[in-house]
């Protein structure tokens, strides 16, 4: 019988969404463009990162990030969203847990606001449009990977 | 309407469709329109208003609008449904975002409406006033006219 074993392992890096002990790490992505927040869930579950929650604005963002934390590993934030807006909603999460891990995503041209963030305690910023790779980095430099 | 409006909307598009769609494309010859003009079918739609106002269209077919949001999602979508609409308008806010940091930089202070899309046929859109200025933008998916409408705050 063929196993496994018999085959040259083409690439032996692991998944840089799984954690040492091999399960997911857990993502919250909130953002309200649907657009976006599909284009990040393919990039990370691609990765084996999970995505275990989506919110459309700042508000549901922080109430899903208190209802599922300490299930949460990172959350990425939008920067413009209605209802409340992803500082805000940083600021709140920050408040709830102070080692919540936080990236935001920023369109260009929001430089202020994302030092603002920065300082406010979120972990790192991606700006769109979003590169695989990019994307990538920054979640696992985060993590601490 | 300042020729130096419309310079960092058509170099934002030719960048941003340029990355997003990886393929070519090119950039047609720009034409100037001061009455009532018909739009193409998908319109996005952004608000300028502060040192500056006005409105950018970003105009396609429904045929371009579908090729679009299929390659941006890489995928083929079978219908305009909400995740074609939010491909679109995620392409007008990253056009828009890269030219509004250049305007900025030039010194021109304003702000911006999220982008509104329209969708439908026979269109119209007039603007008192204010002369549009018309870039044809070719890609692979089809024609996309970025359609700017500008002025110096009265």
């Amino acid at each position: 019988m063929i196993s496994k074993q018999d085959f040259p392992a083409i690439n032996e890096r692991p998944p840089e969404g799984l954690k040492p002990d091999g399960t997911p790490y857990k993502i919250l992505v909130v953002d309200d463009s649907m657009f976006v927040a599909k284009q990040i869930g393919q990039i990370l579950t691609s990765e084996g990162y999970e995505v275990v929650g989506t919110a459309g604005d700042g508000f549901e963002g922080v109430e899903k990030y208190k209802e599922m934390c300490p299930n949460v590993d990172l959350v990425t934030m939008d920067i413009t969203m209605p209802k409340m807006d992803g500082i805000t909603a940083l600021e709140q999460i920050i408040a709830f847990d102070k080692n919540a891990k936080v990236v935001m995503i920023s369109a260009l041209g929001k430089e202020e606001l994302v030092k603002k963030a920065l300082l406010l305690g979120a972990k790192n910023y991606i700006v769109k449009p979003l590169d695989r790779k990019k994307v990538l980095e920054r979640i696992s430099s985060v993590l601490g990977k | 309407m300042r020729v130096e409006y419309i310079n960092p909307f058509v170099e934002a598009a030719y960048n941003i469709l340029t990355e997003v769609l990886g393929g070519e494309v090119n950039r047609g010859e720009l034409y100037l329109k001061s009455t009532s003009m018909p739009v193409m079918g998908v319109a996005a739609l952004v608000g300028l208003a502060g040192d500056v106002e006005g409105r950018v269209i970003f105009d396609m077919n429904m045929a371009t609008a579908m090729k679009i949001a299929s390659k941006m999602n890489n995928e083929e979508l079978a219908s305009f449904d909400d995740l074609a609409k939010a491909t679109i308008t995620e392409l007008a806010n990253l056009i828009t975002a890269q030219a509004v940091t250049k305007l900025h930089d030039l010194g021109f202070r304003f702000d911006l409406t999220p982008p509104a899309l329209f969708t439908g046929e026979n269109m119209e859109i007039s603007d008192h006033d204010v002369e549009a200025l018309i870039v044809p933008m070719t890609t692979d998916q089809g024609k996309v006219e970025v359609n700017v409408a500008i002025r110096d705050r009265m």
